[in-house]
């Protein structure tokens, strides 16, 4: 997957309350949440763009991948922060614009042109290239969240939304990598464009894995040691020598002389 | 004259069954590696499943059952458990064949962790070939375990395990075999215990939804696996170390160089496993050096030994040629031939470039085949017809030999051709970019197909003998 051509990433992304977030992660783990993602197919909606134009979104992933995350510009929550986050990592991270673009897209039928345009300036994104924002018809936001199970709904006693946070990676319309509910995985966005640049990314799940583990992490040290699972492995080799020497131990007491 | 058991000639009749229609399995894969099947395949991969599992088995239990044989000659094995390893093993290859065929099971034939629960397959019939390989497992290890018995019951530990040879003196004098067999059945416990190790976090997974460590799964899975092959090889050889003497009429005895190069085996052919690993980035590095080391020296040592005391055997010798001892001997040459193509991808910094290609298939099935199979084969000629003494029609053994050389090894060198070109194992149809391996396939389908011809006149051939063994059973 060299070629960035030849790749078409989506990732939407949104970040919800905290309250959201317990609740969407309550019996499943967001990682599962994430995996279930991929492949998924990215409706090809309508787009109209902070510079007034429309475009599909396919026209803007034919060039190079894409990210997409989701926000709406008058929340007072999340968003914003998470845009911040966005644009530092990947300014970090490198390649923006040249090997992949990113599309913010507003949930949110209700912001204008003008809107977007603000939102870009105060972000400091208004002349990046690589960032593109833009706002959609409610339907066409709805089959596009539908989609990617993000979620959202607007809370009549605030007048805010409350919502999901969520980065899909698309390859040629489809899910690659998702990234949800995630606002200190750095590493993990960067391995999101790491593998939009057809990078291998090698992954251990040290979280799980019961009792019996290989290796045991310490996230705090960043230090990682042998744990009781590297153990198990010889046990065996040893049980086995152990059998065998009582086998003939025991009968060798009734072997013919 | 010796008799055959019979539990032995019944564990022919099972290898001579179930080895066809693996066979068939195979050309059905390669049938539609080559794009001959169109819409057949959604089934390559249970196929798959069921031709590595069931090969791996049936030349385990064939292995075994010349290794019961040999033992018997020396000391006394016990029958009922024979028939238990028997009755245990159809128990588990009906099991194996109602997940393929009725579940669509597809893992592969070392089930990866944590792929039986993920598959698209009914996680009934994930439980099933878990079932099964217990069922084998468990048969298999008390099988191992009487085996070690018998030698024990005759041999002490140091004695079976050939130590006086270290030391220095000859006597009491120790049949190779016997010494052979002994490594090999202790490094199968092993292997088999690491097996119930992986069932047992399988089975915890299923009912308790614990997840396990996938790097330990990997591991454990692959010390049973690559271990029980690799030491069913090891009894093929001892079963050449027992017969070949006879077509030279010479003895071949154990001595210093053989003990040590076994008891070598059995230092380090645990260890060897870890080249399964290579790939895995989150193996210690120190494990991936053991890996290729013990590769080496769990492999090089006891090969060279055992050839150069094959060919000081045969030197000079008048030998007496059949389909027997041809096959010994095209046995050993392909144990060796085989043996060079893994030592080249345990080598870590080629297996970078042909892991996972056809070159894994190509070298296994080189030392599976035409090294483990044509020595069980040669051996189960070899005492069928010592009590049958039927006429031998020479020349249309030597066509028998022939064919099963020419179809093994010209289907060999399609799997080395694409593993050298590039073309990855297990992948029912070839995409445009690998399209030559389509081709390949389609010359590899028909040089198996007259292996396959060469089997059914072995089959042919060793028919009227084995029914004559029968007869003569004790
Ligand atoms: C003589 C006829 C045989 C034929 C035509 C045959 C054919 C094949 C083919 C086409 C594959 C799939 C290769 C791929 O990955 O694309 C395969 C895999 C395999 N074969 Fe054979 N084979 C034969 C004999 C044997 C024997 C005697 C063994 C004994 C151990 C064996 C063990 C295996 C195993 C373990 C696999 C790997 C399955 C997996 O990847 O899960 N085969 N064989
Ligand atoms: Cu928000």
């Amino acid at each position: 997957m060299p070629g960035a051509g030849a790749l078409a990433f989506a990732a939407t992304l949104a970040l919800g309350a905290g309250a959201f977030c317990a609740e969407s992660v309550a019996g499943e783990s967001v990682e599962r949440l994430e995996q279930r993602l991929r492949e998924r197919a990215i409706p090809d909606i309508p787009l109209r763009l902070a510079d007034g134009r429309t475009a599909a979104i396919s026209t803007l992933g034919q060039q190079r991948p894409l990210l997409v995350t989701l926000f709406y510009t008058r929340c007072s929550g999340v968003c914003t922060p998470f845009l911040l986050w966005v644009r530092d990592a990947l300014n970090e991270a490198g390649g923006l614009g040249t090997d992949y673009d990113v599309l913010a897209l507003s949930f949110d039928d209700a912001d204008s042109v003008r809107d977007l345009q603000a939102q870009a300036a105060a972000l400091g994104l208004a002349n990046e290239p690589g960032w593109t924002l833009a706002v959609a018809e409610r339907d066409a936001v709805a089959r596009i969240a539908g989609a990617l199970d993000f979620w959202y709904r607007a809370d009549p006693a605030t007048g805010q939304f409350d919502h999901s946070a969520l980065l899909v990676a698309v390859d040629q319309g489809r899910v690659v990598r998702a990234l949800l509910d995630s606002t200190t995985g750095n590493r993990r966005l960067r391995e999101m464009t790491w593998e939009l640049r057809g990078r291998f990314i090698p992954f251990y799940r040290t979280a799980d894995g019961g009792a019996l583990r290989c290796f045991a992490f310490d996230a705090r040290s960043g230090e990682v040691s042998f744990d009781w699972g590297m153990l198990l492995l010889a046990a065996p080799a040893l049980a086995a020598l152990a059998l065998v020497a009582v086998l003939f131990g025991v009968t060798s007491r009734h072997r013919a002389a | 004259m010796r008799a055959v058991h019979k539990n032995t000639l019944y564990w022919m009749a099972v290898t001579f069954i179930l080895f066809p229609v693996l066979i068939l399995v195979g050309l059905f894969m390669r049938a539609v590696q080559a794009d001959q099947l169109g819409g057949a395949q959604a089934w390559f991969y249970p196929m798959m499943t069921l031709h590595g599992v069931g090969m791996v088995g049936v030349w385990f239990v064939a292995a075994m059952a010349c290794a019961s044989d040999i033992l018997e000659r020396y000391c006394d094995p016990s029958a009922a458990v024979g028939r238990f390893a028997l009755a245990g093993t159809v128990l588990g290859v009906l099991l194996l064949l109602a997940c393929v065929f009725l579940g669509r099971f597809a893992a592969g034939w070392y089930f990866l962790y944590p792929l039986p629960l993920k598959g698209e397959w009914p996680a009934w019939s994930a439980v099933t070939f878990l079932l099964s390989i217990t069922v084998l497992g468990a048969t298999w290890l008390v099988w191992c375990l009487d085996l070690l018995r018998a030698i024990a019951k005759k041999y002490s530990l140091s004695r079976a395990l050939a130590w006086h040879y270290l030391a220095g003196r000859g006597e009491p004098e120790l049949p190779p075999s016997v010494l052979i067999i002994t490594v090999s059945l202790i490094a199968a416990v092993a292997a088999l215990l690491a097996g119930v190790i992986v069932l047992v976090l399988f089975y915890v997974e299923l009912l308790s939804g614990a997840t396990s460590d996938t790097l330990l799964m990997k591991n454990l899975t692959f010390f049973f696996g690559h271990t029980l092959v690799n030491l069913a090889m090891y009894l093929g050889v001892a079963a050449l170390y027992e017969a070949l003497p006879e077509y030279a009429g010479r003895p071949w005895k154990t001595n210093r160089i053989v003990a040590i190069s076994w008891n070598a085996v059995l230092l380090i052919v645990l260890f060897a496993y870890f080249h399964h690993l290579y790939m895995d980035f989150v193996q210690p590095g120190a494990f991936q050096y053991i890996g290729q080391v013990a590769s080496y020296f769990s492999a090089i040592p006891a090969a060279v030994v055992t050839i150069f005391g094959a060919l000081l055997l045969v030197y000079h010798a008048r030998m007496r040629w059949n389909i027997a001892s041809l096959l010994f001997f095209i046995g050993l040459a392909g144990w060796a031939i085989g043996g060079v193509g893994a030592v080249i991808d345990s080598t870590i910094s080629v297996n970078v470039a042909l892991h996972n290609t056809l070159w894994v298939p190509a070298h296994f099935h080189t030392y599976m085949v035409a090294g483990l199979a044509f020595l069980v084969i040669g051996y189960f000629y070899h005492r069928c017809q010592e009590v049958a003494r039927v006429p031998e029609n020479a020349g249309a053994q030597a066509f028998t030999t022939a064919l099963l050389v020419i179809g093994a090894y010209g289907f060999f060198a399609m799997f080395y051709l694409a593993g050298a070109y590039a073309v990855p194992r297990r992948f029912a149809l070839y995409p445009l970019e690998l399209n030559h391996g389509a081709g390949y396939s389609l010359a590899a389908l028909v040089f198996a197909s007259l292996f396959l011809a060469g089997f059914l006149l072995y089959l042919v051939s060793i028919w009227t003998r084995w029914f004559k063994a029968m007869g003569a059973r004790a």
